[in-house]
C-alpha cells in the first residue's frame, strides 16, 4: 500500500493548457492522417494515465465521437458537393439547387479523390476534438479558474458551473428516455416522445440551477460589495468594446490608420480594464497551487513537438501533409514521428501508473471468477 | 438568546396563496430544533426565510420580520447572512460549486475573503467534524448520498455559522447515509454549540437528536416548540414507538427503542395484548383497505412473473447473481436491501428495461415500472393530463381508470394542478398513478417513499394493498422496514446481488437486527396498527 504522500501531485492546469495547445498546433502542422492517429493514441495514453474519477473522464470519448460525427457530416457534404472528375466511384443521380440556394449541383459523381481528401481533413477535426477532450479530462477546470487573471475569476466560475451541467444534463436525459418507455411498459411510442423526455430535463435543469444558486447565495457569493475600481474597470471595459467595434468597421470599410489606431486603444483599455479589476479583487485564494519547476518543463518540453515539426516543414519534410491526388498511400517518416514523441512527457509523473491499475483489474476479474465458482 | 427569531412572518409565493401565515417563533442558541409537518405545510417556506433566501431569492409578499442573530432578513441579502448562518437543502446533487470536494468546502471562505491561513486550518477542521476527510480530493459526483450530503454540510459549515438549516438533508439517502448525517449534525450541535434548525420526515431517527420540536400546518405553527415527545405524539408522522405508547398510554410517549423497552417493562403496566395468529386485523379506517398481511397471504394466486438464476452484470461488476423470484397474485412483496445490493436492477429485469446476461425472466401479465425519480417522467399540464396521457399512448380510450387511479392515490383535489408545483411527497403519486393506469397486473415501484410525509405515504400503502386484493400484485424496493412491516406480506432481502431472506414479512423482519420498531418493543407484532386490533379483541 502507499501512503498519500507518495502519490505523485497531478500537473498543474497551466501546464495541461500548454500541451493541450502543443498537440493542436501539431495537428495543424502535420495533417497527415498517420501523424493526426498518432495524436490521438497519445491523448488516449494520457487521459488513460491522468484522468481522475468522475464526469470529466467522459469528455475524451463524448468529444471524440462529436469530432467523429462532425468528421462524418463533412465527407457526406464534400462527396455530394465537390466533383472534379478524377477517379469516379459512382455517379448518383443530381439536382441541382436553385440560384437563391446557391444554384450547386447536389449528387452525380462521387469521386475517391474527394471522399479520401474530405475523410483526411474530417480526421484532423478528430484529431483537435480527441486533445480538446483529454485536456478536458486531465485538467482542473476549478485550477484554471483559480490561476487566471482576477478580472475573469467570476466568469470563469460561472463557465465550470454550468461546464458541470453537461454531465448532469446528459443523465437526466437517459433516465428521462427510460422512464418514458417504463411508463408504457415497454411499448415504444415516438409520436411526442421528444416533448416527453425534453420537458423532464429542461425542468430538471431548471430546479438543479434554481437550487445551486441557492447555495451560492447562502454561502456568501457576491457578498462583497462591487469597489469603486470595478466601476473604473467596467467603462473601461465598455470603452474597449466600443473602440474594438470600432476598428472592426474602419476594416471593412478599409480604413487601415483609423482601424489600427482603435484597435490599439481598444487593447490598452482592455488590458487596463483587466489589470483594474484584478486589483480590485484583493481576496485571497484557499490554497492556490502555482506552477512548479516541473510545470514549467512539462510546458516548456510539450512546445518542443510543434518546433521540431515547423522545422520539418521549412526542411521540407514533404510527409507532413497528405493529399488524395494522385491516388498514394499517406508516407511515414520516422523523424515526424520523433518530433511528435515530446507530447508524451505527461506520462513523465503519473498519479496512478498503468501497469497498477491492470493488476487491480486483473484482481477484480479473479475475485467475480472464484465467487461465480462458489455461487 | 434567540438566535433566530421570526415575529409575526407572513409569505405567499408570487400567485400564489399565504404559504406562512402569521409565525411568531424563537430558536433558542445551541439547540436542535425539529420542525415537523406534511409536505406543503409550508415548513420548506418557514426554514427558507431564516436566512433570508425566502423572500429575496422568491419574490412574493412577505409581512413581519426575521432576525438572525440581531440582523433583520429585511435589511440583509442571504450572502450577507453567510458568516451566521448555514443552508443545507435536499438535493445533495445540487449544492457543489467546484468540482473537488476540498476546494468546495473553501468555497464560503473564499467568498468572504478570510486570510488564506485561517482558510486552510478552517477547512482541515471542518473536513474532520463531518468525516469527510479522506474524500477531500474526490469529485462529489462520486460520493454516496450520504457521503456527499456531508461535503455540501461541510460546505455551508466552513464559514462558523452560530447556525445551520437544513431542509430535509436525509430525504434522499439511504439509511446509512442518512444515519452518517444525522450523527455528524448531533456531533456539530454537541461540540461547537452550532444551532440547528431541521426539517425532517422520517423521525425515526432524528426525533431523539432534537431538544424541542415544533409541527407546522398550513403555514401556521400548529403546535410546540416543546420537548420532542409530547410535540409528536399527536402527528401522523411520528416514530412507530410514540405511536404505540400513545396507544397504550405512557406518559411521556418515547422516542426512541429503548425507552419504549424501558417503559413496557415497568412493573405496574397493564398487561401486553396478546398476539393471534390466525385472526385477520381490523380494516384499516382511512383506506378501508386491509392493514396487514394475514388475509392476503392466506390466498396468495398464480405466479406473475418469475425470475429463474438472473445474472446481470453493469459495467463489468456482477450486480445480480442466480436470484430467483416469483411474484404471486395477491401479493404485497418488500424488497429490502442496502444501496448497490442490486434492487433497482432487479426490478428493471423484472419490468424487461434491462436485458439479463444468463437466466430467465417470465412475465405471465403485464409488468408496469415505476421509476425511483419521479421527476424524469412528469411533463403534463396538469396531474389529470398526466395519468391520461398513458392511456392514450396506450391507443385505448379512458374506461374510468384514470379517475380510479386519482383517487387510489389521493390525488383528486390536486388533478387540476401542474405537477411540478406539487410537493416532494405528492410528485411520485402522481408518476405512481400514471403509470399503474396503464393495467399491468403487476406494478414495479422503486422507492416510492423516499421523500414522502407520512400522510402521502399511508395513501401509497392503502394504494398497493387495495392493487394486490382487486388480483394484482406489486413489488417495493425500499429501505423503510416499517413500510414493509405496515403493508407487505413477504419481504425479500438483497445483499451483494443475492437474495438473503425470502418469506413471510413477520418471519424475514423478525429475524432481523434492523426490525421495525414495534417488532422490537412488543414481538411478534410489527404495527401499532395490529396492536390496536388485538386491544379491540381483548
Amino acid at each position: 500500500m502507499r501512503t498519500p504522500t507518495e502519490t505523485p501531485r497531478p500537473w498543474h492546469s497551466g501546464a495541461w493548457s500548454v500541451w493541450a495547445l502543443a498537440a493542436a498546433a501539431c495537428v495543424q502542422l502535420a495533417p497527415s492522417p498517420v501523424y493526426v492517429a498518432l495524436v490521438i493514441a497519445v491523448a488516449w495514453l494520457v487521459v488513460e494515465a491522468h484522468a481522475a474519477d468522475g464526469p470529466y473522464r467522459h469528455a475524451f470519448p463524448a468529444l471524440l465521437g462529436l469530432g467523429v460525427a462532425f468528421a462524418f457530416i463533412r465527407v457526406l457534404i464534400a462527396a455530394l458537393t465537390t466533383h472534379n472528375g478524377l477517379e469516379v466511384w459512382f455517379t448518383l443521380p443530381q439536382t441541382t439547387v436553385p440560384d437563391v440556394l446557391g444554384g450547386f449541383t447536389l449528387g452525380g459523381t462521387v469521386e475517391a479523390t474527394v471522399v479520401l481528401q474530405s475523410l483526411a481533413s474530417g480526421f484532423t477535426i478528430v484529431g483537435m476534438m480527441a486533445v480538446f477532450g483529454a485536456f478536458n479530462a486531465v485538467a482542473s477546470h476549478y485550477e484554471l479558474v483559480q490561476s487566471s487573471p482576477r478580472a475573469f475569476h467570476e466568469l470563469g466560475l460561472i463557465t465550470t458551473v454550468a461546464l458541470a451541467f453537461v454531465p448532469a444534463t446528459i443523465e437526466s436525459a437517459h433516465t428521462a428516455s427510460e422512464s418514458d418507455r417504463a411508463r408504457t411498459g415497454g411499448l415504444v411510442v415516438r409520436r411526442g416522445r421528444l416533448l416527453r423526455t425534453l420537458v423532464p430535463v429542461l425542468e430538471r435543469g431548471m430546479e438543479r440551477a434554481i437550487a445551486l444558486s441557492e447555495s451560492m447565495d447562502a454561502r456568501g457569493f457576491g457578498a462583497t460589495p462591487a469597489a469603486r475600481t470595478d466601476r473604473v474597470a467596467g467603462w473601461f471595459g465598455l470603452g474597449a468594446l466600443l473602440a474594438l467595434g470600432g476598428a472592426f468597421v474602419a476594416l471593412i470599410g478599409r480604413a487601415s490608420p483609423t482601424a489600427a489606431a482603435l484597435g490599439f486603444v481598444g487593447a490598452a483599455l482592455l488590458v487596463a480594464a483587466v489589470a483594474l479589476a484584478s486589483r480590485a479583487d484583493r481576496r485571497p485564494r484557499y490554497r492556490l497551487r502555482r506552477m512548479e519547476g516541473a510545470d514549467w518543463v512539462l510546458a516548456a518540453v510539450s512546445v518542443l513537438a510543434p518546433l521540431a515539426l515547423g522545422l520539418c516543414s521549412v526542411a521540407g519534410a514533404d510527409s507532413l501533409v497528405w493529399r488524395a491526388s494522385p491516388l498514394a498511400w499517406p508516407s511515414f517518416d520516422p523523424l515526424v514521428a520523433l518530433a511528435l514523441a515530446p507530447l508524451l512527457a505527461p506520462l513523465l509523473r503519473v498519479p496512478d501508473p498503468l501497469w497498477r491499475r491492470r493488476t487491480a483489474i486483473v484482481a477484480v476479474f479473479r475475485r467475480q471468477n472464484s465467487g461465480g465458482v462458489v455461487a | 438568546m434567540s438566535a433566530i427569531g421570526y415575529r409575526g412572518v407572513s409569505y405567499g409565493y408570487p400567485d400564489g396563496p399565504l404559504a406562512l401565515d402569521g409565525v411568531d417563533l424563537d430558536v433558542h442558541a445551541g439547540e436542535i430544533l425539529l420542525v415537523v409537518g406534511s409536505s406543503g405545510s409550508g415548513k420548506s417556506t418557514l426554514l427558507r426565510a431564516a436566512n433570508g433566501i425566502v423572500p429575496h431569492s422568491t419574490g412574493g409578499r412577505f409581512g413581519g420580520d426575521v432576525t438572525v442573530f440581531g440582523r433583520s432578513t429585511r435589511t440583509h441579502l442571504p450572502r450577507e447572512l453567510a458568516d451566521v448562518i448555514g443552508f443545507v437543502h435536499q438535493d445533495p446533487e445540487a449544492q457543489f460549486v467546484v468540482d473537488r470536494v476540498e476546494a468546495d468546502v473553501a468555497f464560503v471562505l473564499e467568498n468572504l475573503g478570510h486570510a488564506p491561513d485561517a482558510m486552510r486550518r478552517r477547512v482541515e477542521e471542518v473536513l474532520d467534524a463531518l468525516g469527510i476527510a479522506h474524500l477531500r480530493d474526490r469529485n462529489p459526483a462520486t460520493l454516496s448520498g450520504g457521503e456527499r450530503q456531508r461535503g455540501a454540510i461541510a460546505g455551508a459549515l466552513a464559514a462558523a455559522p452560530s447556525a445551520l438549516v437544513l431542509d430535509e438533508p436525509t430525504s434522499q439517502l439511504d439509511p446509512q447515509g442518512a444515519e452518517s448525517v444525522l450523527a455528524a449534525i448531533a456531533r456539530l450541535n454537541a461540540d461547537l454549540g452550532t444551532t440547528v434548525l431541521l426539517a425532517e420526515h422520517r423521525l425515526e431517527r432524528a426525533a431523539p437528536l432534537a431538544d424541542r420540536a415544533l409541527v407546522v400546518d398550513r403555514g401556521t405553527v400548529r403546535y410546540g416548540p416543546t420537548a420532542a415527545g409530547p410535540a409528536l405524539a399527536d402527528y401522523p408522522g411520528a416514530p412507530s414507538v410514540t405511536r404505540l405508547g400513545r396507544l397504550l398510554g405512557w406518559d411521556p410517549p418515547p422516542l426512541t427503542v429503548r425507552d419504549a423497552r424501558r417503559l413496557a417493562a415497568e412493573p405496574g403496566r397493564a398487561p401486553m395484548p396478546t398476539f393471534a395468529e390466525s385472526e385477520p386485523s381490523a380494516p384499516n379506517p382511512a383506506t378501508g383497505a386491509l392493514a396487514t398481511n394475514e388475509p392476503a397471504r392466506a390466498a396468495p394466486g398464480e405466479v406473475l412473473v418469475a425470475a429463474r438464476q438472473v445474472e446481470v452484470t453493469l459495467a463489468r461488476t456482477t450486480v445480480l447473481r442466480g436470484v430467483d423470484l416469483e411474484v404471486r397474485r395477491g401479493e404485497v412483496v418488500a424488497l429490502l436491501g442496502r444501496n448497490g445490493s442490486g434492487k433497482t436492477t432487479l426490478l428493471r429485469a423484472l419490468a424487461g428495461l434491462r436485458t439479463v446476461d444468463r437466466g430467465t425472466v417470465r412475465p405471465k401479465a403485464a409488468v408496469a415500472y415505476v421509476p425511483q425519480d419521479p421527476n424524469s417522467l412528469l411533463f403534463a399540464p396538469t396531474v389529470r393530463e398526466e395519468v391520461a396521457q398513458t392511456v392514450r399512448l396506450l391507443g385505448r380510450t379512458d374506461d374510468g381508470a384514470v379517475a380510479a387511479w386519482i383517487d387510489a392515490l389521493g390525488l383528486h383535489d390536486l388533478a387540476s394542478r401542474h405537477p411540478r408545483s406539487l410537493s416532494g411527497g405528492e410528485r411520485p403519486r402522481v408518476a405512481i398513478a400514471a403509470v399503474a393506469v396503464g393495467g399491468a397486473p403487476v406494478l414495479l415501484l422503486d422507492e416510492p417513499t423516499r421523500g414522502m410525509d407520512a400522510a402521502s405515504r399511508h395513501v401509497l400503502e392503502g394504494a398497493a394493498a387495495g392493487h394486490a386484493t382487486r388480483g394484482g400484485a406489486v413489488v417495493l424496493a425500499t429501505h423503510d422496514v416499517e413500510l414493509a412491516a405496515r403493508c407487505a406480506t413477504r419481504a425479500v432481502v438483497l445483499a451483494d446481488g443475492e437474495v438473503v431472506a425470502d418469506g413471510p414479512a413477520r418471519t424475514v423482519l423478525g429475524g432481523s437486527l434492523f426490525a421495525p420498531q414495534v417488532l422490537r418493543v412488543l414481538p411478534p407484532f410489527l404495527t401499532v396498527d395490529e396492536v390496536d386490533a388485538a386491544m379491540e379483541r381483548s
